[in-house]
């Protein structure tokens, strides 16, 4: 499986927030996107997973083209993004059974447990998420993303709000949707965590890329000169 | 089938949250009854017949008490950015529109009928007429009032003017539903025979019919970017 993008445009207003950028995600990998705020990776990730129309170019899953307005593209997302996006007055199993039979998947009671279980937390089922911790809310969401098995995951600053424990927990779960084959495309400004965990990184700056590379074995320092002004060389 | 299960599934978790939150509910609840209390005082009934007035005074006590709570319709959806994750699920948009709708309706129902109860008991009214009658006129009335509301609330939430404008693009598109629903009401509570009241009611249900219909289609365009 491939997830790839060419030439993607976003404009917001007079602003150009993303400017023919091109990305190419393989199953079974990891793909980090660094950069500066207001580089434009949130809005990479809103383009790659369907939920903002790009203003010219196109998203492709092994070179058919996909859109967000395509249920059967949406079906195959997951999403985990700062904002936990769970209903506060529900419970964090209420939430996930919600959600899951959005998916069809409902049928099975164990669902919530089992997704909850993956991220380490089963014992937050029946607390409404209202009564939670930001760490606990990012490990529901976490639960929540990947109840359906996407083919597709996007994190956008997924290890906000996580103790140390719950990062080393994320970290193995990605590890484990790498495993399985799943296109991880992970947004963050964690340059060292990001690198550890990705096969490649992306650095934007003002919507352009300006390095596209294979991670391991570089260092955060090795990309700190891409976050400054004219700084940096692709490599 | 499958958008009558998704819209189910959206309705019921709207309802859900609401009876744990209570905050739209009850501020609809304190409105219609605030309203109706004051509309005891505000009216000379010695001038004035009370069964004369009641069904256009409950009808716009439903209206902007609908408008209040369909303002907020999708302030649980915002609050930790729970409607981007629903938006990224295979539910298509009219079953989120439909949805919401639905859940829209039945909180506009209970302020409806707390409403016929509050304004007849403060007016007075001991004969209001068959309340078959009143719920045939209301359901087509209130449906479409609950699909402008849910429409419109997201629109507005997308405005820089936010719950100030849902009033300015609802009012004039609810007229025919205000003026059918009135002139149906008022012919019910004076215990007018049903043939002069059934013109009103296919009009009410032609425009919920039509708006919801219309709301469906349409609700893609305002959900997504």
């Amino acid at each position: 499986m491939r997830l790839s993008a060419r030439g993607l445009v976003c404009d917001y207003g007079p602003t150009r927030a993303l400017d023919g950028v091109d990305i190419d995600a393989a199953g079974g990998s990891i793909l980090a996107v660094f950069g500066p705020n207001g580089a434009g990776k949130t809005t990479l990730l809103r383009a790659l997973s369907g939920e903002r129309k790009p203003d010219a170019g196109e998203v492709m899953l092994d070179g058919a083209a996909v859109s967000g307005s395509d249920p059967a593209w949406r079906a195959r997302v997951g999403l985990v993004s700062h904002r936990t996006g769970l209903y506060r007055k529900l419970t964090v199993g209420e939430n996930l059974a919600f959600f899951g039979a959005l998916h069809g998947i409902d049928r099975d009671p164990q669902m919530a447990v089992r997704a909850l279980g993956e991220v380490g937390a089963p014992d937050l089922v029946g607390i409404p998420v209202e009564k939670l911790s930001r760490g606990q809310r990012q490990r529901a969401a976490l639960a929540r993303s990947l109840l359906h098995d996407p083919d597709v995951l996007f994190l956008d600053e997924p290890f906000t709000g996580l103790d140390p424990g719950g990062a080393s927990t994320l970290e193995t779960m990605l590890n484990a949707r790498r495993e399985a084959g799943t296109v991880v495309v992970l947004v963050t400004h964690d340059l060292e965590r990001g690198l550890k965990l990705a096969d490649r990184a992306v650095v934007l700056r003002r919507g352009r890329k300006v390095l596209d590379a294979r991670s391991p074995g570089r260092e955060a320092e090795d990309l700190l000169p891409f976050f400054t002004a004219g700084g940096g060389t692709a490599a | 089938m499958m958008s009558l299960r998704w819209a189910r599934l959206i309705a019921w978790k709207d309802l859900q949250v609401e009876f744990r939150s209570g905050g739209r509910l009850l501020a609809m609840i304190a409105f219609v009854v605030l309203a109706c209390f004051l509309f005891a005082f505000a009216l000379d009934r010695s001038q004035v017949p009370a069964r004369g007035v009641a069904a256009g005074l409950a009808w716009l006590t439903i209206l902007f008490a609908a408008t209040t709570g369909a303002g907020r319709t999708f302030d649980t959806e915002e609050e930790d950015g729970a409607f981007r994750h629903l938006l990224l699920t295979p539910v298509t948009r009219h079953a989120i529109f439909l949805g919401k709708s639905a859940a829209n309706l039945a909180l506009v129902w209970i302020v409806t009928i707390l409403a016929f109860v509050a304004l007849t008991s403060f007016l007075g009214i001991r004969d209001a007429g068959s309340i078959a009658q009143h719920g045939a006129v209301l359901l087509p009335g209130t449906i479409g009032l609950a699909a402008v509301g849910t429409f419109f609330g997201l629109m507005s939430r997308h405005s820089s003017l936010g719950d100030t404008l849902l009033p300015v693009l609802t009012f004039p598109l609810l007229v025919p539903v205000i003026f059918f629903g009135a002139t149906a009401s008022a012919r019910v509570f004076m215990e007018r025979p049903w043939t002069e009241i059934s013109g009103s009611v296919r009009l009410l249900w032609a425009f919920a019919i039509g708006f919801a219909a219309v709301g469906s289609v349409l609700f893609r365009y305002l959900a997504e970017e």
